[in-house]
């Protein structure tokens, strides 16, 4: 299985970097979109099929953990994957995500950091084959 | 012609005079899909989320787990001149096998529900109403008339 993934951030550089840290990791990925926000983010999740977000918590207009809040009210998002990108290790901060239920990986991290947390999260490695038809 | 799909079973028709039904749809999950324009309909009677979980009985019968069972469903419609744009999506079941849902520890009707949604999900295909949950059995009814879904709850009748 590949993964179709969007990537939330503020920072069109440190997007770069994420998806440069995801193509390393020797994660199967179908595709991987970008967005600049969680308003942005919501746009492009109702557009196209994900299996994994990784967002950044601190934003403008709406921010990660707002976009996770309102991902888990709708049932067809609701299922997907989300993954915390954060630079933010404050004990308030963590509580908050932890109440959240997701994990979190710290900036900075290396690809293989990620590699080990996307496999727990979601099974996929590298060669595995779908057991799923399209249709 | 009542066409009755069983457990773990899926059938199809083109003629507007059959309607396809199930019953004692528990935490099973009962979808029908249905293309106004050919009048094309199925229905497919599913009993567990993922067929990974015995590859054999999948193998020998796919209608048994959601992700081997609903492309079946799809491709066979296709196969009678369904377009995947045009087709109604209707679900049903997905119910709790205990009378107090927290106290049902598998949880099968509920992952059933949720493996059906990603599938659809990453297949571009929207439900276009859904009757899940609860601790109810239901039976599911799919006119080929009309496209009309009707439940039977209790010796209740509404449409879906």
């Amino acid at each position: 299985m590949s993964l179709k993934v969007l990537v939330v951030d503020d920072s069109s550089v440190m997007r770069s970097i994420i998806i440069k840290s995801l193509r390393m990791s020797g994660i199967p990925l179908e595709s991987v979109i970008q967005a600049g926000n969680g308003k942005e983010a919501l746009a492009a999740l109702e557009q196209n099929p994900i299996d994994l977000v990784l967002v950044d918590i601190n934003m403008p207009v709406m921010s990660g953990d707002e976009l996770i809040v309102e991902m888990r009210q709708r049932p067809a998002l609701s299922v997907i994957k989300v993954i915390v990108v954060s630079s933010d290790h404050t004990d308030t901060r963590m509580e908050q995500l932890g109440a959240l239920g997701v994990p979190i990986i710290h900036k900075p991290f290396n690809p293989g950091q990620l590699k080990d947390l996307i496999i727990s999260l979601t099974g996929v490695s590298h060669g595995e084959s779908s057991q799923e038809t399209a249709f | 012609m009542k066409i009755i799909v069983g457990i773990a079973d899926m059938k199809h028709s083109n003629s507007r005079e059959d309607s396809i039904v199930t019953h004692a749809l528990g935490s099973c999950l009962g979808i029908t899909i249905f293309d106004p324009s050919t009048g094309v309909g199925g229905m497919l009677h599913v009993m567990l989320p993922q067929s990974s979980i015995d590859p054999d009985k999948a193998a020998e019968n796919p209608f048994m787990f959601v992700d081997s069972g609903v492309p079946r469903l799809f491709m066979e419609a296709y196969k009678l001149g369904a377009q995947k744009g045009r087709l109604e999506v209707r679900v049903a079941g997905g119910a709790s096998t205990h009378g107090n849902p927290d106290d049902d520890y598998f949880q099968i009707g509920k992952r059933n529900v949720v493996m059906l949604r990603k599938l659809l999900w990453k297949n571009g295909v929207m439900i276009k109403a859904e009757e899940v949950g609860g601790t109810a059995s239901r039976t599911m009814t799919l006119d080929l008339a009309t496209g009309e879904v009707r439940l039977r709850i209790n010796g209740v009748d509404h449409t879906l």
